[in-house]
């Protein structure tokens, strides 16, 4: 045998003692900042409250409702079927377990798209995909869902249609009639007139 | 007998190129631009801390008279609607140019001189984004301005007056939503009282003269 085996052999060696000094790093996976960037800018996370309502209503099975707020807030009030997940416990391996599921659509809201927004640059720099934002957040949702405004008369055909959607919809999480605001211009009040006799009809005795 | 055995020095000689190789490819190694600075956990903790990330549209005004030259303000939106009227002295680096190399370092020349960047957009939803991000990359002078340009505009004159309005904040409840939400409060117009309907009854004048 050569003396270069011993040589190399030793050098391998070393090398493979090297391995065990390694420390150990638990690294989750992250995506690349200019990669996390570019997602941040797309506007294609967001999702409206009608969207949501329409899921809502259809029970949709794959969509899940989260909510990044406070777990106090939370308590006071939130969306139908919603699951509580503070933006602390969001980094959590609990936290995470609603996310990343394949099938399962994923909504962050918060009382503005603000808090949801960030939650969602979190979950996307750890490399969860399919979430989405509700825009506007629980007082958008309040205020096209739960008390939507009757559009004008020159609005489009579409946004009356979106209204009674909204109004069917409050129906359906309130279980109340959308409140009539009074100044409902599409009744209009019918007035009769009668028609004064011109004369009173002569003859008889 | 193997070839290396020939010569000696042969197994010395592929080792130097060996490591060579690997050092020179270390040393070529393309670094990325930017590389998270700030952990998770620590990223949780800024988003709590509003006084250190927000910019008033107050403070604004301070800006604009020149008496607080240390900031700087960038339009994030793109060059049409920055055309279109933009926060005098702001410049411009619509959003997807923001990893170009002369922007980063623009930003990191700022930072090292301690001049804080506040960044804007249509609303402060539109810059909260990259404002996250720059935080997470280690820019900690950076900030956004709560309002964002539609809030200025419209309180474009009377900026420090604006101290006392708060219609420009996020992330506060608007409304009692249990209250609201609840089938109670929505039903508000049958809460108000229907008068009773009172039936007059007409009297007869005239008693019926008989026939004729």
């Amino acid at each position: 045998m050569n003396r270069n085996y011993y040589f190399l052999t030793a050098i391998m060696f070393v090398l493979a003692l090297g391995t065990l000094f390694i420390h150990e790093r638990v690294v989750s996976p992250q995506i690349s900042p200019s990669e996390l960037l570019w997602d941040v800018l797309q506007p294609t996370r967001f999702v409206t409250t009608d969207q949501v309502a329409k899921r809502l209503i259809e029970k949709d099975p794959s969509l899940l409702l989260i909510d990044v707020r406070p777990a106090a807030e939370y308590d006071k009030y939130s969306l139908p079927n919603a699951v509580n997940v503070p933006i602390d416990s969001l980094i959590t391996p609990a936290g995470q377990e609603y996310f990343g599921n394949p099938g399962t659509k994923v909504v962050l809201f918060s009382n503005d798209a603000i808090l949801a927004n960030q939650a969602w640059v979190l979950l996307r720099r750890m490399a969860f995909k399919n979430d989405y934002v509700m825009k506007g957040g629980i007082n958008g949702w309040m205020e096209t869902i739960i008390q939507p405004k009757e559009p004008a008369e020159t609005a489009p055909e579409s946004a009356f249609e979106r209204y009674e959607f909204r109004k069917a919809a409050c129906q359906y999480f309130t279980g109340a009639n959308v409140a009539n605001t009074g100044k409902s211009s599409s009744k209009v009040k019918v007035v009769f007139k009668r028609r004064k006799k011109t004369a009173v009809a002569a003859g008889g005795c | 007998m193997h070839v290396h055995e020939l010569n000696p020095k042969k197994t010395l000689w592929t080792l130097i190129l060996f490591l060579l190789v690997i050092v020179v490819g270390f040393i070529t190694m393309k670094r990325p631009l930017l590389n998270y600075e700030i952990s998770l956990q620590q990223t949780t903790k800024i988003l709590k801390d509003t006084s250190n990330n927000c910019f008033y549209p107050y403070q604004l005004a301070d800006v604009l008279n020149h008496k607080n030259k240390n900031v700087v303000l960038i339009d994030l939106r793109n060059k049409y609607a920055y055309g279109l009227g933009h926060i005098p002295g702001a410049k411009s680096i619509p959003a997807f140019d923001l990893t170009h190399k002369e922007n980063v370092d623009l930003l990191k020349g700022y930072k090292k001189n301690g001049v804080s960047v506040v960044l804007y957009a249509d609303n402060q939803l539109a810059a909260d984004g990259a404002w996250l991000f720059f935080r997470q990359v280690g820019f900690c002078n950076v900030r956004f301005l709560l309002g964002g340009y539609n809030y200025y505009k419209a309180h474009k004159d009377n900026l420090e007056q604006t101290k006392s309005d708060d219609s420009y904040l996020k992330g506060i409840a608007r409304f009692d939503y249990a209250r609201m939400a609840s089938s109670k409060a929505v039903t508000s117009a049958s809460q108000k009282q229907k008068k009773p309907v009172v039936f007059h009854r007409r009297k007869k004048v005239a008693v019926a003269a008989g026939g004729c």
